[in-house]
């Protein structure tokens, strides 16, 4: 066994020992409740001109019977409120020590790069406003190094849930993130 | 777009109604901060050439706002997207024509839902951008039969 290997293994071994386990703090509550102005302006962003987002008429007779927030705009509503200020020298981390475990394995093992793959959403229910949702996000898998068309690299796949106020699951989010080693670049 | 489709009148094979956006840095930015994203790669081309892309690139949930709207103008604003599932190909930089074609691949009701599903990609200028599938929800009346 060469000292790489022994290294690789010892990598694999403390990323298998978090898959199951909740990425960052765990739980994370929505900074503000669903609401109109947020919803007008990611429907503004995308050109989207469905009534039931922002007029209330429309919304009203429709089988929604209110307003509701785009579906899949469900993992806007738990995006991190962020510190502008140092942003790029935290490598566009929103906020400070928010690293969750998993990440910063990959990238002191010189995984620094990052792409997002994969968003598979399940929806329960339309959000209205008011809803206050939480997510909770955990590690489903990491793959072993692969090649790929950016370097070496590991796919970490997690599962995030979100839930009302209530607790009842309004939708669940499988997301796949490449964390790759930076070839070519100087 | 203030009226949607009636379940009973899809048939699988049918096309969605294509879906073309001209992107520009404006796009992407607008996009990567109505959805929360700050990360510098989508909004600041200095940052994003130092991590080796020719320029600032489209975030992972504006495509999901795109999906959204692709499905819903097609189908209405009676129709609810039940189910998105996208993988990403080639990135999408400033100046690229994003084209989103679909198809109509199986249709199933319950009582008062009606579900169609589709399989679409998004097409770019260096290739394919997104591939997914999708599945939406319009109302149906419990009375009416299964297919016209």
């Amino acid at each position: 066994m060469t000292p790489g290997d022994h290294q690789t293994s010892a990598l694999d071994e403390a990323l298998a020992a978090l898959v199951g386990q909740p990425v960052g703090n765990g739980r994370t509550v929505a900074p503000d409740p669903v609401n109109q102005p947020m919803i007008r302006h990611w429907a503004a962003a995308f050109e989207d001109a469905n009534p039931v987002y922002t007029d209330v008429e429309a919304a009203t007779a429709s089988r929604f019977g209110e307003i509701v927030a785009p579906p899949l705009m469900l993992q806007t509503w738990t995006m991190a409120t962020p510190t502008i200020t140092g942003i790029r020298e935290r490598g566009g981390s929103p906020v400070e020590g928010d690293d969750a475990a998993v990440l910063s394995l990959l990238d002191d093992a010189g995984f620094v790069g990052t792409l997002a793959t994969n968003s598979e959403f399940e929806i329960m229910r339309p959000l209205h406003l008011g809803d206050r949702v939480s997510a909770t996000t955990v590690v489903e898998t990491v793959s072993e190094e692969k090649r790929t068309r950016l370097g070496p690299g590991r796919f970490l796949t997690w599962v995030t849930t979100y839930v009302d106020d209530a607790g009842e699951v309004v939708g669940t989010q499988r997301f796949r993130i490449l964390k790759f080693k930076p070839e070519g670049l100087s | 777009m203030t009226t949607s489709l009636d379940w009973h009148t899809i048939t699988v094979g049918d096309a969605l109604t294509p879906l073309v956006i001209d992107v520009t840095a404006t796009v992407i930015v607008a996009g990567a901060i109505a959805t929360r994203d700050y990360m510098p790669v989508h909004h600041d081309r200095d940052y994003a050439n130092a991590q080796g892309a020719p320029d600032i690139f489209m975030n992972i949930l504006s495509d999901t706002g795109c999906c959204s709207r692709f499905l819903t103008d097609w189908a209405g604003p009676d129709a609810m997207v039940t189910r998105l599932a996208i993988r990403l190909g080639v990135p999408v930089f400033p100046g690229h024509t994003l084209a989103y074609t679909g198809t109509v691949t199986d249709l199933s009701r319950t009582a008062d839902e009606g579900f169609v599903e589709i399989e679409f990609t998004a097409i770019d200028d260096l290739g394919e951008h997104v591939s997914g599938t999708a599945t939406i929800s319009l109302p149906v009346d419990p009375a009416d039969g299964d297919r016209s």
